[in-house]
């Protein structure tokens, strides 16, 4: 079902949303947590990020929304310096939509409450104090509740929910914001097989309606495979690789060099390790 | 290792010794004065019924005073304590704020009902002005404690989306701690209904009048009669506090474990 979403068309619309030219960063100015990552990653294209734990695909995805800066190279989002404490970025938030890998959700509230939290920068502060939201608002959270499969559940509190149904509200949250991009960490990794590919169908879904573009950090490369166009593979903070499925074949788009064979050794020498 | 545990120990009782020879506390003054205790139960089971009526109305001014004292304290340590948060603001606002909170705190209440009797005069406005003030001073550090303690995870993620601050507050911050924040109220309110009962020792209202002067007179019969009506009152609030804590902040761990 994704196939269609990769290929390049010659208008606007193709130009990189994320551009990373020769990007470095680090927590604590001694080891770099990322080094030298290029990256483009092509609007309205599905997006994924492999790599061992602790390679540093979390702190990419804080790169692309500002959470973190990087100590060299630059990043642009939608020509934009992302960065959390910039004024001038404030306003461009919003059309990032992140899941965290802990997905941040407010246990005490409801599902509704919650996913309400993502139309928050279109509403305006007295009737935020008074949790006051338009039928629009609600009409279109509502909608986009049974999208992720949550309908009848609008009035639970989230720490009532399982594991799977917290990662929908936490993708409803997103959806809500009317997002751009989509920033998703490890969404399914904790998640049995049928139910994670349920997400993640649901994910694609979202995404060819709203036509956003989907940057997903993921544990398994199978399932990267099957869902990205592109799957950049990142190894102790450089990105090694760039691979994706061109017919039934896996190809190195980074520097063209591996075959499917040495592609593939790769990873199982990885796993063995 | 023990050797040095011993030696601390010994340090320590060697201190109250010789502290107890400065404050003069001698356990001879407390076995001669044991006696009195005896005349003192005695006259206290000489209840004095007739007065139970006006017990139970200063009593009642009691219950007021700290209710308004309890209700308007709250509502002015809540934004204090938003503003005295260290992960909700700079250091330029919330070191002033907790500067500020911390001198409030260094009067105990009875303090403030002398001052405010003399801002004020007598009677029971001083006592609510008191109570406001400590419960201020007390309850926005418990809250800015809690509100530090909101989990940093749904914070950054609401904090990703561009929301503005009193956002944030409204609807990350405040569900996040609304149970620690309902807990630390229903405390104070009890807390305060037993200090106000004292503050009529200095003439700001409520029943402690009573029964600071009727003990100066000798008269513990009728002072027992103010102290049976405090300490029903207390049990009361107690009871009604256990119910309101289970409704709102158990109920909640349990449906956890029952849904889950
Ligand atoms: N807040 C932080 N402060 C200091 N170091 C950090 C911080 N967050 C992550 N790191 C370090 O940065 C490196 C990359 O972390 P990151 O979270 O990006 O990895 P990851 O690829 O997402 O791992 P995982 O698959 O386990 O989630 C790790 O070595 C980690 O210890
Ligand atoms: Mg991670």
């Amino acid at each position: 079902m994704q196939e269609q979403k990769g290929s390049p068309s010659p208008s606007i619309s193709t130009l990189s949303i994320v551009q990373m030219n020769d990007v470095s960063a680090s927590y604590d100015s001694k080891n770099y947590v990322l080094k030298n990552v290029k990256m483009s990653i092509t609007r309205g294209s599905n997006y994924a990020i492999v790599g061992q734990s602790g390679s540093g695909k979390s702190s990419l995805l804080k790169l692309i929304n500002g959470m973190m800066n990087p100590s060299q190279g630059k990043i642009l989002v939608d020509y934009k310096i992302p960065n959390i404490s910039d004024k001038k970025f404030k306003s461009f938030m919003h059309k990032i939509g992140y899941i965290p890998q802990n997905l941040g959700l407010i246990k005490n509230s409801t599902v509704l409450e919650n996913i309400l939290i993502g139309a928050l920068p279109r509403v305006s502060g007295l009737n935020s104090f008074f949790k006051k939201f338009s039928d629009l608002e609600i009409d279109n959270a509502k909608k986009i509740l049974k999208l992720v499969g949550l309908q009848g559940k609008a009035e639970r509190k989230v720490y009532m929910l399982s594991g799977g149904e917290k990662r929908r509200v936490a993708i409803a949250r997103a959806l809500v914001q009317k997002p751009d991009i989509i920033l998703a960490d490890e969404i399914v990794s904790e998640l049995d097989h049928v139910t994670a590919r349920e997400i993640m169908d649901v994910l694609a879904e979202a995404q060819a309606t709203m036509k956003l573009t989907a940057i997903m950090v993921h544990h398994d490369l199978q399932l990267a495979l099957e869902y990205a166009d592109r799957v950049a593979v990142i190894k102790e903070g450089e990105k090694v690789l760039e691979i994706g499925v061109e017919g039934d074949k896996i190809v190195d788009f980074q520097s063209g060099n591996y075959t499917q064979r040495e592609i593939l050794e790769m990873f199982t020498n990885e796993s063995e390790e | 290792m023990n050797q040095k545990n011993n030696l601390i120990i010994g340090l320590i009782i060697a201190c109250v010794v010789v502290m107890s020879v400065n404050v003069d506390a001698d356990p001879r003054d407390f076995a001669e004065g044991l006696p009195n205790i005896g005349i003192m139960l005695k006259e206290i089971t000489e209840v004095d019924s007739s007065l139970f009526v006006t017990a139970f109305w200063s009593m009642l001014e009691t219950i007021q005073i700290a209710f308004i004292g309890t209700v308007v304290g709250v509502a002015i340590a809540l934004p204090l304590s938003l503003l005295a948060a260290r992960n909700l603001n700079n250091k330029f606002v919330y070191v002033p704020v907790r500067a500020l909170l911390a001198a409030i705190r260094t009067f105990p209440s009875i303090l403030w009902a002398i001052l405010f009797v003399i801002i004020v005069g007598l009677g029971p406005f001083a006592g609510v002005l008191a109570i406001i003030m400590y419960t201020v001073g007390f309850i926005a550090k418990l809250q800015y404690e809690a509100i530090e303690a909101v989990d940093a995870d749904p914070m950054d993620a609401v904090g990703a989306i561009g929301v503005s601050k009193l956002q944030l507050i409204r609807f990350v911050v405040l569900p996040e701690s609304a149970s620690h924040l309902l807990s630390q109220i229903l405390y104070i309110f009890d807390y305060n209904i037993r200090q106000t009962s004292i503050l009529g020792l200095v003439g700001a209202g409520g029943i402690g009048f009573y029964i600071i002067n009727y003990i100066k007179f000798f008269e513990y019969g009728k002072a027992a009669v103010f102290m049976l009506v405090v300490l029903a009152t207390v049990l009361i609030i107690e009871w009604v506090s256990v119910r309101v804590r289970d409704k709102y902040i158990v109920k909640s761990q349990r449906g956890k474990q029952i849904k889950a």
